[in-house]
Order: structure tokens, then C-alpha cells, then sequence
């Protein structure tokens, strides 16, 4: 058992934290979401060529075939400087789902997610719960053409795509396990609506309406989407519990300086019984989901195995429920000014309000969790 | 990172349930199930079974009956010791005064005292608390006077858990009532049967006897029994209490219980479905056992990496914070399981109760809600939870 980052991957951390503490401070950050476009495509490109792109992908493919635990190191800083970034959507996430598609994946595509294009992930559903099996949108062929028809919600970061990797549905019903396909869909191609909005976060998506959409198929059979999908969102829970947990020590960091300088009835109120005990809280719920995110991210080298895949349901919802818990207590500790948009703290709040649901929300990984306990499987076999 | 252990401590871990397995005897393991906890006489005779592999003080030296394991080893064996259920091995003898006694005593008390420590062949209790000196301990008034080659203990003791079964009992005592408040505490062995000691029961709220005064009118204790220097007490108190954070998350113990949540909630129908049929049930049962997988990796991190300890010194604390939380609230769910029949309470014949009503009922009624109950002390001895929170606050704010 080892639990600590290795000296490449401290060295990565470093160099990330330096460039965001340097380039990402709040007033920016509040820039940045003020903007049109609500993300800086310098600061991407700054990212890529750290690079942050290639880290996920294949050697075979250009890219460094990085591991879980160098995703844990990279989203833990972004979460820590709150950064909208399209790294986790459109890079980690659909570099995943093509890697786990054997062989069948159109050349390029990979090597060009290296070069920092962006390849939104668009599976989930206005109706849907986040799940890997809710998939309505529907795909028939037209004649040489692949067409889909349906909608995609919150498509984080969609405007500043190249291409969109979605899933849809050939047969059966939303929530069936088989019949579901991954599609390439062009942002300019005909019958595509995508109505632009921000997320609580300032996080810029897009909603998407499908109406006979040409699309390329990625995987037509029904155990390769499945592969693929199940890799995304594993990716993706990772991702975000490693976001999660850096965001959770940069708010307890916050709230510890206020609590050392803020002075009512003549001292600091860091001297309050009522108060450092609930920042004790803060920091248990941290190490709980430090373990967790670290499982999640050892997990998911090895993410097609049942066990290890439980392994990162229970991560997402540990880590949803400590995050909440801790942000809530960090806006709470700090008063009035943990209530303003201007002050950072509370942004920590918003953003797990965004990460709790991303890749499935606390029931998704519960019925999850539930299915695959021995006596559900003993119940199922009778 | 990796999750994984070697092959040569997954070797290990099956060696150890083979073992459990073969040797635990079956009445022992189902009283722990059915709640109780480990009387003196389950804890002996089990003991003196892990003796034969040197796991009953798994990490002591093997001159003294130990095993010498390793920390990962320490973290399976009592792992697989709470989730079988078996009784763990003596905790005042084996995880407290041991290590006291290898840091701390002399060559003859190491000899006289540590091979019995480890068979049981002495039972001890700890002798820290007073009605006074509670979370703060360095306030504790029971004096030793020099008298020649002995001391003379005069004071009160109290929450002494085993006192009545015990044979001896290691104690703090203020040997200088002048000196600064910590300096003047001294170490002692005390025997029980000497004269001048009192033992007198507390029920506790589960209706049982496992918690004592024991009041010191004129003990003479031999300087000999002393451990360590005069006025070293404190800092041996200090070794002794970092010592037992290697089982302070009691993870296993949550394993079991959860478990035995499940078979309940598996086996119970009440209202003519099963209790498992129920979807906030479910979602209870999921969420504990994600929460019981950080709590593992948790204590994994803080005893086997040097950095997560330095990076967060309050650690002990955070763990015992989150084990006594979830082991209350799996205690409380065993409640709402077992139902209406587990209130009936029938005392426990080995924790002083009045033995079973008829001689042919040998199989004893669940004690889920004596364990609750008795589990609400878990967040008070061994320093409160509002103590830990303290600690934990002060390792951020200073």
C-alpha cells in the first residue's frame, strides 16, 4: 500500500499550482466568468503545453499514458483554484472512452485531444439521472448516414469544442444496458441546436437538441459503448472527487485564516469553542475524502473490474457528502462575506453544487453501490 | 499509489483467518455477534489461542511472547481478529502497558511482568481517571508519599473498566504535590489484593458491570513497581496514549457490524416484508459502507505513511472522531433492526449480571441495545470527542 504521489507527479502539482497561482487569481477568475465566452482560451493553451492533454492519452497514440494518479495531482489543483476549466469534459473524459474502444477508434481523434483540441462529452439526458445506462437520444442509419435525434443537457464547455462524442440509443429504452452507441457529432452540422448557459459556477455549457443529426459512429456494439461509457464516467468521478478534494482544502485554508484574523468582542473568533469545532469537521470530512479521492484515482487504472469500479461509486459519494458538508461550514464560519459573490469561499459552495450531480448524483452511485452487494445478487438469483 | 497489499501480506491475512477459523471458539464468536462484548473469560481463553502464533501482543518482541509485526500486519491481524468477530487481544495489558514497560521499566520488571502481560496470566486495569481529572487528567489529586522502600497511595479512581476482575492495575499518582502539575505524576503497578484497596461496581446504562471506583487508602506499593523515574509519569501517560492510535478507528468492528446489519435486515421480516426490501434502508446500508471504505484507507494513510502523519498531527483524533461516530451509528442502526424483542434485556451472566432464568436456555438474547448504549462511551473515554475536536482545531489555529 502507498498513498503518496510520486516525485514526477509532486513535481507536476508544483508546476500547475505555480502557473494557476500566478495566471488564476480570483479578480481573473471573476474576469473570466464575467466574459462572453465565460473560459480563456490562453489559459487553456497554457495547460496544454504544460502538457496536461497528452498526460491521459496512449503512448502508442503521442500522448504520456498517464495513470489515475496523475489525474488525482492535476484536478486536485484546478479544484483548488476554482479554474472552469474544459479539462476534465472534453480532454480526460473522452480520451477514456476512446482508449477503451479496442482498435475501433478513428485515427486522429486522440492525437488530436494531445494537441489541446476539445471533444465535448454529451451523454447526459434533460430527463436523465447522470447514469451510465440513461441514454434516450435515438440513432438510425439513413441510408450511408448515421442520424440522431434527442437531447443533451449541460454540455460543459461545448462552445469551445471542436467536435462532440455523444451517446445514443439504437434500440431498447433509457436505462436498458444494451443498445447504446457512441457517436463524433460536428457542432456546425445540420439539425444541431446548442442554446448557450452558465451553470451556477459560471461553469459555460451548452444544451443541445438533436433533430436527424449526421453523426460518425465511434461504436455501433453494444459492449464497446458500454466499455467506453463506463471508462468516461469512471474518469469523470475520479476527475471530479480529486476537484472536489482540492476545493475542500482551499475553502478550510480560507476559513482557518478568517477565523485567525477576524476579531468580534475584542478577539480573533478563532478563540470560539463553537467555532473550531466545527472547523475540526472541516478537516475530518478533508482527510475522508482525501482517502477516497486517492482510491478513486488507483481505481481507476483498473476500472473495468466490478470491485474497483464500486470502489469509485463509493469515492463520488463520500466525497459529495464531506464536500457539501465543509462548504456549507466554511460559508457559515465566515458570516456575511461567505455569502458574497465578490469573496471566494463561497464560490467553493457553487462549485459542488455542479460536481455533486456531474457523472451521476448520490442515488446514481447508491443504486450502484446496491446492485452490486452480494445479498442484492443473491436476491436477484432466487 | 496502490491500494494493494503484497503477496506476502495477503499470505498473511489468509494465515490469519485459516486460524481464526480453526481455532475461535464458536460460543465466543456468538456472543460478540449477538452484541456482547468480550467477557474475561472469552478474552483468556482466546487469548492464550493467539499466544501460539505470538498474536497476542502481535507487535511486541518474541522474547516476550510476541510476534513483532509490522504495521501492516498489525493492521490485518486486528482487522481480521474484529471482523470475525473474536475477542482482540487485552487492550490495557497488551496495547498500554506493554509498550510502557518496553520503553520505560527495568530490566526486572520487563522480565516479571511482560510474559504474563501477554499470557493474561495477570489481568490489568488503568488507573488514570478521577472524579476530578477527567479530560484534564493532570489534575488527578491521588497522592504517593515516600515511605522507605515504598510508597504510600492514598486517593480514588474512577470509570476503571475491569477493576473487578482485574489482578492489577497500573496508575498515575502525584509523587511531588509542589512540583509544576505534570511533573509531579508518577507511574505505578499496583496490586489489588493489597490491603487498602476498595473496588466497588458502577452500572452502566446497558445494565451491566464493566466500570468500577477504586478507592486507595494506604496502599503500599514497592518503589520497585514504580516504572520509569519519579515524576516521569506524565510523559509515560503520553507515550502510552500515542501507542494505542494503531486500533483507535476500530474499522473491523464497523466491518462486523455492518455486516451483521445486513444478514438482520436480510434474514427479519417485519410487517410481512423483508427489512432489505426497504430503499432508505438500502441507501442507509450503501452509504455506511462507503463511508466505513474512507474510514479504512484513512487509517491505512496515517499508520503506514510518515508524511500524512507530519502533514496532519491531530491524525489520532481525526480517527477516533469519525470511528466512534460510525461505530455509534451502526450501534444505533442494530437497534432499529433488531427490533421490539432485542429490548427485552436479560442480563449477562459474565458482566455480573444474575444468571440465565432456566438452565436448559443456553442461547442468549441479543444485546444490540445493551452495545448501543454502552457504545455511547466510546466517544468519552480516551478523550472526549469534544476533546479531539479541540485537538484537531489546535493543530490548525495553534
Amino acid at each position: 500500500m502507498h498513498f503518496e504521489p510520486n516525485d514526477e507527479q509532486v513535481a507536476l502539482r508544483d508546476s500547475l499550482a505555480r502557473l494557476l497561482a500566478e495566471q488564476h487569481d480570483h479578480e481573473t477568475r471573476r474576469r473570466i466568468a464575467a466574459s462572453e465566452a465565460g473560459s480563456s482560451p490562453a489559459l487553456w493553451q497554457q495547460l496544454v503545453d504544460l502538457g496536461l492533454t497528452a498526460l491521459p492519452v496512449p503512448e502508442a497514440h503521442g500522448g504520456l499514458g498517464g495513470r489515475g494518479a496523475d489525474q488525482l495531482v492535476v484536478m486536485q489543483e484546478i479544484g483548488r483554484s476554482l479554474l472552469a476549466s474544459p479539462l476534465l469534459g472534453s480532454c480526460l473524459v473522452p480520451t477514456a472512452a476512446l482508449a477503451a474502444l479496442e482498435g475501433g477508434q478513428p485515427a486522429g481523434l486522440l492525437s488530436a485531444l494531445v494537441g489541446g483540441e476539445q471533444l465535448a462529452w454529451a451523454h447526459d439526458e434533460p430527463d436523465g439521472d447522470g447514469s451510465a445506462r440513461w441514454v434516450a437520444t435515438r440513432a438510425r442509419r439513413d441510408g450511408e448516414t448515421w442520424r440522431l435525434a434527442g437531447a443533451k443537457a449541460a454540455v460543459h464547455h461545448g462552445r469551445g469544442a471542436a467536435r462532440f462524442l455523444v451517446s445514443a440509443r439504437l434500440e431498447g429504452e433509457a436505462g436498458d444496458a444494451d443498445g447504446r452507441a457512441l457517436f463524433v457529432v460536428e457542432p456546425d452540422a445540420a439539425g444541431l441546436q446548442a442554446r448557450a448557459l452558465r451553470l451556477i459556477d459560471d461553469t459555460p455549457a451548452l444544451a443541445l437538441t438533436l433533430q436527424g443529426v449526421a453523426a460518425q459512429p465511434l461504436a455501433l456494439d453494444s459492449g464497446g459503448a458500454a466499455r467506453a461509457i463506463d471508462a468516461a464516467l469512471a474518469t469523470g468521478i475520479a476527475g471530479v472527487c480529486a476537484e472536489l478534494l482540492g476545493g475542500m482544502e482551499a475553502a478550510l485554508r480560507l476559513t482557518v485564516d478568517y477565523l485567525g484574523t477576524r476579531q468580534q468582542f475584542g478577539r480573533v473568533i478563532g478563540d470560539n469553542q463553537a467555532l473550531r469545532h466545527a472547523l475540526a469537521d472541516m478537516l475530518v470530512g478533508v482527510e475522508m475524502a482525501r482517502s477516497m479521492a486517492i482510491v478513486a484515482a488507483v481505481q481507476l487504472d483498473r476500472c473495468a473490474e466490478p470491485d474497483a469500479l464500486a470502489d469509485i461509486h463509493r469515492a463520488k459519494l463520500v466525497v459529495a457528502r464531506h464536500a457539501r458538508a465543509l462548504a456549507e461550514s466554511a460559508v457559515q464560519l465566515h458570516g456575511g462575506i461567505g455569502m458574497t459573490e465578490e469573496y471566494a469561499v463561497g464560490n467553493y459552495l457553487r462549485r459542488v453544487l455542479v460536481l455533486e450531480t456531474c457523472f451521476g448524483d448520490a442515488d446514481v452511485h447508491v443504486q450502484h453501490l446496491d446492485a452490486s452487494t452480494p445479498e442484492a445478487v443473491a436476491t436477484l438469483a432466487l | 499509489m496502490n491500494l494493494d497489499l503484497t503477496p506476502e501480506q495477503l499470505a498473511f491475512r489468509d494465515d490469519v483467518r485459516a486460524f481464526i477459523r480453526e481455532r475461535l471458539p464458536a460460543d465466543i464468536r456468538e456472543r460478540l455477534r449477538l452484541g456482547y462484548l468480550a467477557s474475561k473469560d472469552d478474552t483468556v481463553r482466546w487469548q492464550r489461542i493467539l499466544a501460539e502464533r505470538g498474536w497476542a501482543a502481535p507487535h511486541w518482541p518474541r522474547a516476550y511472547g510476541g510476534a513483532e509485526l509490522g504495521q501492516v500486519e498489525r493492521i490485518i491481524l486486528l482487522d481480521e481478529l474484529q471482523r470475525a468477530p473474536a475477542p482482540v487481544p487485552q487492550v490495557f495489558n497488551i496495547n498500554m502497558l506493554g509498550p510502557v514497560l518496553l520503553q520505560f521499566g527495568t530490566p526486572e520488571q520487563k522480565a516479571t511482568f511482560l510474559p504474563k502481560l501477554a499470557r493474561l496470566d495477570l489481568w490489568f486495569c488503568q488507573g488514570f481517571s478521577e472524579p476530578g481529572a477527567g479530560s484534564d487528567l493532570a489534575s488527578l489529586r491521588t497522592t504517593a508519599r515516600r515511605d522507605g522502600e515504598h510508597y504510600v497511595v492514598d486517593g480514588q479512581k474512577i470509570w476503571t473498566s475491569t477493576a473487578h476482575v482485574a489482578d492489577w492495575m497500573f496508575a498515575l499518582v502525584r509523587t511531588d504535590t509542589a512540583a509544576q502539575r505534570h511533573r509531579g505524576i508518577s507511574f505505578l503497578l499496583i496490586d489489588l489484593k493489597t490491603p487498602g484497596v476498595t473496588v466497588r461496581p458502577i452500572r452502566s446504562i446497558d445494565g451491566a458491570h464493566h466500570l468500577n471506583e477504586v478507592f486507595l487508602d494506604g496502599v503500599r506499593v514497592p518503589v520497585a513497581h514504580r516504572v520509569g523515574d519519579e515524576g516521569q509519569g506524565w510523559e509515560c501517560a503520553r507515550f502510552l496514549l500515542a501507542n494505542e492510535r494503531s486500533g483507535i478507528a476500530n474499522v473491523g468492528a464497523c466491518r462486523e457490524r455492518l455486516q451483521r446489519a445486513r444478514e438482520l435486515a436480510t434474514t427479519t421480516r417485519r410487517a410481512g416484508r423483508r427489512l432489505i426490501d426497504d430503499t432508505h434502508l438500502r441507501h442507509e446500508l450503501a452509504t455506511l459502507d462507503a463511508e466505513l471504505r474512507a474510514l479504512e484507507v484513512t487509517n491505512q494513510r496515517f499508520l503506514l505513511t510518515e508524511s500524512a502523519r507530519a502533514a496532519n498531527p491531530a491524525f489520532a483524533s481525526v480517527l477516533k472522531l469519525r470511528g466512534t461516530a460510525l461505530q455509534q451509528q451502526l450501534h444505533g442502526l442494530l437497534v432499529r433492526l433488531g427490533g421490539a424483542p432485542v429490548r427485552e434485556h436479560v442480563d449477562d451472566p459474565q458482566e455480573g449480571g444474575a444468571p440465565a432464568a432456566t438452565a436448559t436456555d443456553t442461547t442468549p438474547v441479543p444485546h444490540y441495545v445493551e452495545r448501543y448504549l454502552y457504545s455511547r462511551a466510546g466517544s468519552i473515554y480516551g478523550g472526549t470527542s469534544e476533546i479531539q475536536r479541540d485537538l484537531v482545531a489546535k493543530s490548525l489555529l495553534a
